[in-house]
């Protein structure tokens, strides 16, 4: 399972299927969502903190992602009980062990964004790996998913679900584990 | 002045440090084999430092047809696979690396890859 933005669809199947994997794709409205339906691509609706309250409501049967990064982000994730929390943190921490917990038990997956890494200079990528770091200790100490996507809108920046795996690895996360939550089947809802 | 030649010590198989080798492919174009080692090198050492690079100990054992085989320590195959991750141009051509098999002998890796 990998994740990517809308565009371009095409080159993006093209790459995917190359490296036979399923292809969750993150969309903001109806229009993209139909386009990525006919393309047999997985529609995942992105989620910010600026989302109205209505819009929320309106989307609560489809698959969702939060886009994190901040305290209010992570915490609106556990309140929707979203699917995905991409990035909690950046070259900050706003991730800690309760949150874990609760998203374990809603089941959300935490994403690590890779091209946010790969275009952060060097001392932010550190500050990035640092955070990372702590944030796969936590998820292991209470069962929380968590993957690495290429999160990118470029085909030639997704990277094979083996290099995902072993950046998990990396990170901390039993290879076991890194290979279960990157090979799960994604429920269309 | 007589210039004595010292014979190289031969390591015993079994105190010798264990390897593995990977084998890589380049997606996306052609590269020359220079380019691929100077890339693969210069983000490698810049995501694991000159230490992590020393433990991981890479090196490319043969490039043919964009297809290559890296020797590595055993068990920093993880590490190797993932540093390969932050690749992302040669020689400003944007290229995926894609490892497709780990082994501890290049034989099989040769035969698999038909190089």
């Amino acid at each position: 399972m990998d994740i990517v933005y809308t565009q371009p669809l095409k080159e993006l199947l093209q790459v995917s299927t190359y490296f036979n994997e399923q292809l969750v794709v993150l969309v903001t409205n109806e229009k993209d969502e139909k386009v990525a339906k006919t393309n047999s691509l997985l529609p995942c609706y992105l989620i910010s903190e600026s989302t109205p309250e209505n819009e929320l409501q309106k989307l609560s049967s489809k698959t969702r992602a939060v886009l994190g990064g901040s305290v209010k982000a992570n915490e609106l994730a556990v309140r929707i009980k979203a699917d995905y929390l991409l990035q909690p943190s950046g070259d900050k921490q706003f991730f800690d062990l309760g949150l874990a917990q609760k998203l374990a038990a809603n089941g959300t997956i935490v994403v690590l964004m890779f091209e946010e890494l790969l275009k952060a200079n060097s001392f932010e990528r550190h500050q990035y790996w640092k955070n990372y770091l702590e944030l796969v200790r936590y998820c292991k100490q209470k069962n929380t998913k968590f993957i690495v996507a290429s999160g990118t809108k470029d085909p030639l920046l997704l990277r094979p679900p083996k290099v995902r795996e072993a950046l998990a690895v990396l990170l901390g996360l039993p290879a076991e584990k890194a290979r279960e939550y990157l090979n799960e089947t994604i429920k269309v809802k | 002045m007589k210039i004595e030649k010292n014979k190289k010590a031969i390591v015993p198989l079994s105190k010798r440090e264990r390897k593995r080798y990977i084998l890589f492919e380049v997606l996306n174009g052609e590269v020359a084999e220079k380019d691929f080692y100077f890339g693969f090198w210069i983000e490698l050492l810049s995501f694991f430092g000159s230490k992590g690079l020393a433990e991981i100990n890479p090196k490319i054992v043969l490039f043919k047809s964009n297809k290559a085989i890296i020797k590595c320590k055993r068990g920093k195959e993880l590490d190797l696979i993932a540093g390969t991750a932050f690749i992302e141009k040669i020689k400003n051509k944007k290229i995926i690396i894609n490892p497709i098999l780990t082994s501890g002998t290049v034989k099989t890796l040769k035969e698999h890859a038909k190089i």
